[in-house]
């Protein structure tokens, strides 16, 4: 990980991100609009973007393939939670619970 | 205060209360995974107010952690803010006679529940005031409780304990995002084509595979729309 000043300038960067696409039509002002096309294939970058990062990580341990890993199992309970119940804490109260039982519990990396 | 700013703020304030409540598990959480992989509390609040985006601070949080190079964590970053540009090209019209400052406020503070619960309202009215209150009453409520319980996280994780895969719950919060999205056929595509190129292409050199699987994700779900509007045309 980055250290002190190099990290602060990461964050920066990141921050720029949030400015430049929230500011990128609002702040020059003019009634600019968004090709059709790219508007609609855009709506796909964020559902694609967070699978891609979640996806490897319950998918991978060490790099490999492992079907029958903790964070799978949690993640299948996250989802479960996320659909059928409408409590805001209980996806990472069961997730986490279900991680940690399978980890401690029973001692599985 | 100008009253019709006044009214503005107090319906823009009442419609998003109900919304606003359930930010309060990201923001605890987010604060708590800032801190899991190493930032000091100083670090984690600056990143809060920095970026303030809920789901690049999250997304980006691994790539920090695995010393990832800059481009990388920038061009992820870029990704998960892409729906903004759709929000900002859609609100722009509502803000497009303000002064620049006011234009530079709003953008910092534009967030995914604010738009979703008042952008038709915004949009639909004549007044100025009343859409600027409308507007920014909600968002810098929606700011103020982002920083406070990020920061009930942030000093909350110190005493929990560093055994206790804390890290995943980063992984929960995109999860959580991740699945009333994927509520249509092709955005459902989109995650799973995006997530799966992702995996099977994690051995691309300097971490290219996510970019790779978020590109392979963005093209199936919009081959995926295509499919179903040419097989349903409405």
């Amino acid at each position: 990980m980055s250290e002190g000043i190099w990290l602060w300038l990461t964050l920066a960067a990141i921050g720029s991100t949030t400015i430049l696409t929230r500011g990128s039509f609002i702040i020059p002002g003019e009634r600019a609009r968004l090709p059709a096309t790219l508007q609609r294939a855009l709506r796909y970058a964020p559902a694609a973007a967070l699978a891609a990062l979640v996806m490897p990580d319950v998918l991978l341990v060490g790099g490999e393939l492992d079907p029958l890993n903790p964070k799978l199992a949690a993640a299948v309970v996250v989802i479960l939670a996320c659909t059928r119940f409408r409590n805001p804490w209980l996806p990472f109260i069961a997730g986490m619970g279900v991680l940690l039982l399978l980890r401690k519990g029973l001692g599985l990396p | 205060m100008n009253e019709s700013f006044k009214r503005g703020a107090a319906e823009g304030f009442r419609a998003f209360l109900p919304l606003s409540v359930g930010l309060i598990p990201w923001a605890v959480v987010t604060g708590v995974a800032m801190r899991s992989i190493g930032l000091s509390p100083l670090e984690a609040m600056g990143m809060n107010v920095i970026v303030f985006a809920g789901t690049a601070q999250l997304g980006t949080l691994p790539l920090i952690a695995a010393g990832a190079p800059l481009w990388l964590i920038v061009l992820t970053a870029l990704v998960l803010n892409l729906r903004f540009v759709i929000f900002s090209a859609a609100l722009a019209p509502a803000f497009a006679g303000y002064p620049k400052r006011h234009r530079l406020l709003s953008s910092y503070l534009l967030v995914d529940g604010v738009f979703a619960i008042l952008s038709e309202r915004i949009l639909k009215s004549q007044d100025a005031h009343w859409r600027w209150g409308c507007y920014i009453a909600p968002s810098v409520w929606c700011w103020v409780l982002w920083q406070v319980f990020a920061l009930v996280g942030v000093l909350g994780a110190g005493v929990l304990p560093a055994d206790w895969s804390l890290e995943f719950m980063a992984t929960i919060a995109l999860m959580v995002m991740l699945v009333p999205m994927s509520a249509t056929r092709p955005m459902l595509v989109a995650a799973l084509a995006g997530g799966l190129g992702a995996v099977l292409l994690r051995g691309m050199p300097l971490k290219l595979g996510l970019i790779a699987g978020i590109v392979i994700g963005i093209a199936a779900g919009f081959a995926a729309e295509h499919w179903q509007q040419r097989k349903e045309p409405t």
